[in-house]
């Protein structure tokens, strides 16, 4: 029975090393097929359509919401100290250094991430990928880097506009219902947020970061799903969990780096 | 081919939008909205002590903002700080003689540098230097003029003990600096509850250089600062013989709690109010 569980284990732990050194060799082989896939930059951009420009008003309304809530809840804490001044500067730290690049992220893993695992599961399911081989396209090229590029250069731009409506849910929040003076509010923002710590570091490199990441996990999980209904199923969850489970590791370690 | 995707326009606009707010966040949320954009000229400015200014910090006359701290750097020489200030060209009628001044705004502020006008006919040109400065104002060496607080002395010489009986030494502790006329003499030997007489006896370990403290001096616990440790004061009588090692204080004053110390402001001044308005009444009677 113990013998039995410790093989278990040790199968599950040669199998996630296994997974994750695969996973690294497919990112070298799409980095590798990426001067092949600028033949097929429109199947990029309809990607960064797919990915991107379609995950807007989802980003957008988490970002306003979330914003929101920070504008209420630092409103209510920092009135105890006769602090209410301070929200519009506390709503946008937290905003530019945490929660905008890991919620765009994380909401980015579960709106996009899952879709582009099954649709490239299907495609190998489907024996589309095979057909590609067939006809002597590349199907890394032509299937998986359009979306990895995409999703690399959507991510910052989505966290970018997660962050801007988020900012405009806490001045809605604190300025226009609860009453913080509209020029205090901007102030104070101002006189302590910085452009490189907190702009550049916080949001761009940091959801560049976990764009790639979030991308190449779930093009590698849909490309390598074993081709059957149930495969492309544990697949799909698997881009979800480990696409959260790298993002909130990766976003401690970019925070040390980056502070 | 020729003609274009539906989807590219889409494309094209959700890249514009994504750069469009990036460019909101690190134009209108940062601290780039404070750099002085205009034309400015450069003036220094040499402080004794700079406090928690930082570069870019505000340079304000009569509390409106007439440019920036440009940069700081350490004269090694002398042992001051050269602080180079960027202000804006239209303040361009500051006299010569004009102070310079490290102020903090409120009371755990940011710091910045005010400027107050001098009476001289000659303006500062760019390049100049304002002579005048006051360093800034350190909270600690604030506190410390006022209660006098200083270093344990070291028990180089050895030292003898006293006690002294307390009612309550609030948060007092062993090690804590015992100081005569705001001095430290020696230092808290050990913190004890007496179980039959119910108040504290406290052992003090005063340095033997200081032998010379009359017997009828009296101990008491005073806190340095508003929110600072504990520390117990001597306050020297006048009588002929001195302390020797062993001997009790027997004047002693003790630890004032804060809450104490707020009611008996509020309610003797109302009772002084009370005492002031009786004899008014008992005339009226």
């Amino acid at each position: 029975m113990s013998a039995s569980m410790k093989a278990g284990s040790e199968n599950i732990v040669l199998r996630s090393l296994e997974q994750i050194g695969n996973c690294g060799l497919f990112l070298l082989r799409m980095l590798a097929a990426v001067p092949q896939s600028m033949r097929f930059y429109r199947e990029t951009v309809r990607q960064l359509w797919f990915v991107g420009a379609m995950s807007l008003i989802i980003i957008m309304v988490c970002g306003l919401f979330v914003g929101m809530v920070l504008g209420l809840q630092l409103y209510d804490v920092l009135s105890i100290f006769g602090g209410t001044s301070a929200t519009g500067t506390v709503v946008a730290i937290a905003i530019y250094r945490e929660l905008g690049p890991v919620v765009t992220a994380l909401l980015f893993a579960g709106r996009a991430g899952t879709s582009v695992t099954a649709e490239i599961g299907l495609m190998r399911a489907t024996d589309q990928i095979a057909a590609m081989e067939m006809m002597a396209v590349d199907p890394i090229a032509y299937v998986a880097v359009p979306r990895f590029l995409a999703g690399m250069i959507a991510m910052p731009l989505l966290s970018c506009v997660f962050c801007a409506l988020g900012i405009f849910g806490g001045h809605l929040v604190g300025v226009t219902w609860l009453g913080i003076d509209n020029g205090t509010f901007w102030s104070n923002m101002t006189a302590t947020v910085e452009v490189v710590k907190d702009v550049i570091n916080g949001v761009v490199w940091k959801s560049l970061v976990f764009g790639i990441v979030v991308s190449l996990i779930a093009v590698f999980q849909g490309y390598t799903t074993p081709p059957t209904s149930e495969g492309v199923a544990y697949a799909t969850t698997r881009t979800v969990v480990a696409s959260s489970i790298a993002i909130l590791a990766l976003d401690f370690v970019l925070t040390a780096f980056l502070m | 081919m020729s003609q274009r995707p539906s989807y590219a326009v889409g494309t094209g606009l959700f890249i514009v939008l994504g750069f469009a707010a990036l460019g909101y966040l690190a134009t209108q949320t940062t601290s780039v909205v404070n750099q002085s954009r205009g034309p400015s000229y450069i003036v220094e400015a040499h402080f004794a002590n700079i406090g928690q200014l930082k570069e870019r910090a505000p340079v304000k006359v009569a509390g409106v903002r007439i440019g920036q701290v440009q940069s700081i750097v350490l004269d090694p020489t002398r042992e001051t700080a050269d602080v180079k200030l960027a202000i804006d060209q239209r303040y361009d009628k500051i006299p010569d003689n004009s102070v310079a001044t490290i102020f903090t705004s409120g009371l755990l502020g940011d710091q910045y540098i005010g400027v107050q006008y001098g009476n001289s006919k000659k303006t500062l040109a760019d390049g100049g230097t304002i002579a005048l400065t006051r360093p800034a104002q350190q909270l600690e060496e604030m506190l410390g003029k006022f209660f006098g607080a200083g270093g344990v002395a070291d028990n180089l010489s050895g030292s003898y003990r006293v006690r002294a009986r307390f009612t309550n030494i609030g948060a007092l502790s062993v090690g804590a600096p015992v100081k005569m006329a705001g001095v430290a003499i020696g230092s808290v030997q050990s913190v004890q509850a007496d179980p039959v007489k119910l108040d504290a006896e406290v052992t003090l370990s005063i340095d033997k250089r200081y032998s010379q403290i009359p017997d009828d001096s009296a101990a008491a616990v005073f806190t340095s600062g508003l929110i600072g440790t504990q520390y117990v004061a001597i306050q020297p009588g006048g009588s002929p013989d001195m302390l020797k090692d062993g001997d009790e204080m027997v004047l002693t004053q003790s630890a004032l709690q804060i809450e104490d110390l707020i009611g008996k402001f509020l309610v003797s001044g109302s009772s002084a109010d009370k005492k002031g308005a009786e004899p008014d009444n008992a005339g009226k009677h």
